[in-house]
């Protein structure tokens, strides 16, 4: 089968994720062939692809090309990381400096990053700032050998090693301190934790390290699959449920950091579409 | 394979440049009879994140940043966690401080060995390869023990800091005033098992670094030396990675200035161009300049590192002091992946036995600069705290902006070498890709 991978506005670290599988990996690319790779090999055009792996948001217009030929010639796409599935951290579109961009020769910016499925379809999502590198290598099998990806429905918390105590909160720090160094539940320590609400299968690798969740792998299949689709409202519920705490009071402190809650989904149009209104204007 | 654009012919465009971090293109610019004016290396992606992290809480400042780039996250996230504790005047634990170092000394060889591995590699071992098979699943149809070395080393990095951190790539262990928790002894013990376990792959990785690069004397011999100056951050006169001052030397000899950092920040100055994301950055008269793994080696490693002085020694006296020539850089990376398993090793022998973690940070309003050291080279974070312990303003200065003129001038003078006419061929097109690799060039970073 012919493998491509496509690098947009990213960082470059889901592609390093797929990278960091090694010799398995190596193996497996040269069992098939690699249509197009820039980050990986020298052929520069994009050329007819059975699977390919597409990380980043489409910030350019010229990636708004690039992503319209791969949908053109590409059986199936795997898009791997939050830029590619929500638009990710830089999905806000908010950071336009003085530069005057139009006076400058290079690719227009667009107003704001867009995730990938706005302009193609895509066969798997498979969201994380990074995503385990593990559940990228299965993602890109199953689609070669035809089999279903392990789905994760649970949410981080179901993962988490941390208790949930029969404790009152009445207030979340926006500046959270870490390294507490106990095994109790961040948010019954007063820290804002986004486990709840977000998709697991990263094995809680931060709470279980003493920080907290700051949601990269997006909303759990609960919140997308409930009427509201909003992180933030899920977040309230839960988080006055396990505390004890008013929702109304928990959601006017929740108010003032929802450019936390929603750091790695704002450019996701579907959030736009249900919960607009709620993101942060920067 | 180039694409011209309607600019009387007088422009070609190589796009995408190929093997870097991030989306770039070359564009080489003549004159009406064809010959070449220069070649300028352009970034094209753009996130804004110092705009972006405008009035976000202070401490949530790193975790955003270090989304900055994929291969240097967790320095960008370092270097921001220090700016905080520098404007707070924080003191961060000692067990914190040997945590941190380990992470930086394993994500240092973990990048490297990365980049060597996809990226530099089919320039060294398959480079009159058709493109279809110059990559490293090419190499690996006719070399498997080769890529089965490498990678073993990488993923004895790679395992590592995942028992560390949970995740290679943006783990969130290093925070403001520390980390979030030290590990226990098991983990690292095995961490220990990963570094002992791997010393032999290291061994022969380092023996085919060096015969591919002396395989290539002839074409070494004949590129023109770098000029101008080599900086690193330093500690006793000695790179660090995360140190106390600055190092700069000229390339033709003499000797080494010591600059304090918020001196170095003092004199940097920043000159956008029309043509590019990237916006060059100069040092006072230090023009022009190069960080990253060829500027440390040539500062020169400690006599704690052994292996890692030795070899550099060997490199020195076959090539010359300094390493002048771009086409040693993967010589550079390959020491520098000996000094970081070195350094591991040492620190793993150094496990503190308090195991604080983390202080408080009472914030005010202030200011603070960091500069660390990333694979790529200085990385330089300032930011403003505002009254409400808020980010009022956010600077990142990265290492593709220090380099970018000494590149740019490097890459003019291949073009004008190796390139007669706009018809470019395949040759002079992998010619000019590869000064551009020879410069680490890291795009995600350069733009942010």
């Amino acid at each position: 089968m012919y493998i491509a991978t496509v690098d947009m506005s990213s960082c470059g670290g889901c592609h390093n994720a797929l990278l960091a599988i090694g010799e398995p990996l190596i193996a497996l690319l040269s069992r098939h062939t690699l249509s197009f790779s820039s980050p990986l090999m020298d052929r520069r055009s994009i050329s007819p692809s059975d699977v390919v792996i597409a990380c980043g948001a489409i910030g350019t217009r010229e990636e708004l090309e690039v992503a319209g030929e791969i949908a053109r010639t590409s059986r199936k796409v795997i898009a791997v990381g939050s830029c590619a599935v929500y638009g990710g951290v830089c999905g806000s579109g908010s950071a336009r400096p003085e530069t005057d961009f139009e006076e400058l020769d290079l690719p227009h910016l667009l107003n704001r990053a867009l995730p990938l499925d706005s302009t193609m379809d895509i066969e798997l999502y498979i969201p994380g700032c990074p995503p385990p590198p593990n559940l990228i290598f299965e993602a890109l099998k199953s689609v070669l050998e035809g089999y279903t990806a392990p789905h994760f429905d649970a949410t981080v918390c179901s993962e988490c090693p941390r208790r949930v105590t029969d404790n009152h909160v009445e207030s979340w720090d926006p500046h959270p301190s870490y390294g507490a160094g106990n095994e109790t539940c961040h948010l019954n320590a007063g820290h804002l934790c986004l486990g709840p609400v977000t998709r697991g299968g990263c094995h809680a690798a931060c709470t279980s390290r003493g920080a907290v969740c700051a949601g990269c792998r997006g909303p759990s299949e609960m919140v997308l699959s409930s009427q509201l689709h909003s992180i933030f409202s899920d977040m309230v519920k839960y988080m006055s449920l396990t505390t004890r705490t008013r929702e109304d009071r928990v959601a006017g402190q929740l108010q003032a950091m929802l450019r936390s809650i929603y750091l790695f989904t704002r450019g996701d149009p579907v959030t736009w579409a249900r919960v607009g209104e709620r993101l942060p204007k920067d | 394979m180039t694409e011209s654009v309607d600019l009387g012919g007088h422009k070609v465009r190589i796009f995408p440049v190929t093997r870097i971090q991030g989306r770039a293109d070359i564009e080489v610019l003549f004159t009406p009879d064809q010959k070449v004016i220069e070649a300028r290396f352009r970034g094209l992606e753009f996130r804004g994140f110092e705009d972006m992290l405008s009035g976000v809480p202070v401490m949530r400042a790193p975790s955003v940043v270090s989304r900055v780039c994929g291969s240097c996250g967790p320095f960008h996230q370092l270097a921001s966690c220090i700016a905080i504790e520098n404007a707070t005047g924080c003191e961060v634990p000692d067990a914190a401080l040997w945590f941190r170092e380990l992470l930086t000394w394993l994500w240092l060889a973990f990048d490297h060995l990365l980049r060597a591995t996809y990226m530099v590699l089919p320039d060294f071992a398959l480079p009159m390869s058709d493109v279809g098979v110059r990559n490293v699943a090419g190499i690996y149809m006719v070399e498997q023990e080769t890529i089965g070395r490498l990678t073993a080393v990488q993923s004895a990095f790679a395992d590592s800091l995942a028992l560390l951190t949970g995740l290679p790539i943006h783990p969130s262990v290093v925070v403001p005033g520390g980390v979030s928790y030290i590990p226990d002894w098991s983990s690292l013990a095995k961490v220990g098992d990963l570094m002992e376990g791997c010393e032999h792959d290291l061994r022969e990785v380092l023996r085919l670094v060096e015969m591919l690069t002396r395989r290539n004397t002839q074409m070494i011999d004949t590129l023109t030396p770098l000029n101008g100056f080599y900086m690193s951050s330093a500690m006793h006169e000695h790179p660090a990675l995360m140190g106390d001052c600055m190092i700069v030397t000229p390339f033709k000899g003499g000797e080494p200035r010591f600059i304090g950092q918020d001196e170095l920040y003092e004199s940097m100055e920043e000159n956008p161009v029309a043509w590019s994301y990237v916006k060059p950055v100069t040092v006072g008269d230090f023009t022009p300049l190069l960080v990253g793994p060829l500027a440390r080696v040539n500062v020169g490693f400690d006599t704690d590192t052994p292996w890692a002085e030795l070899e550099a020694t060997r490199t020195h006296e076959h090539w010359g002091h300094p390493l002048d020539r771009d086409l040693l850089f993967f010589s550079a990376m390959a020491l520098e992946v000996i000094w970081a398993w070195e350094k591991a090793r040492l620190l793993l022998d150094q496990r503190p036995r308090v195991k604080e973690p983390c202080t408080d940070i009472d914030f005010k309003e202030a200011e603070g600069v960091a500069i660390v050291e990333s694979p790529r080279g200085s990385l330089v974070h300032h930011l403003q705290i505002g009254s409400d312990g808020e980010v009022a303003g956010y600077r990142i200065v990265s290492p593709l902006q220090f380099n970018y003129d000494l590149l740019n001038q490097h890459l003019s003078g291949f073009a004008q070498r190796s390139i007669s006419g706009v018809e470019i061929g395949e040759v002079a097109v992998q010619t000019l890709q590869l000064a551009v690799r020879s410069f680490g060039p890291c795009v995600s970073c350069g733009t942010h």
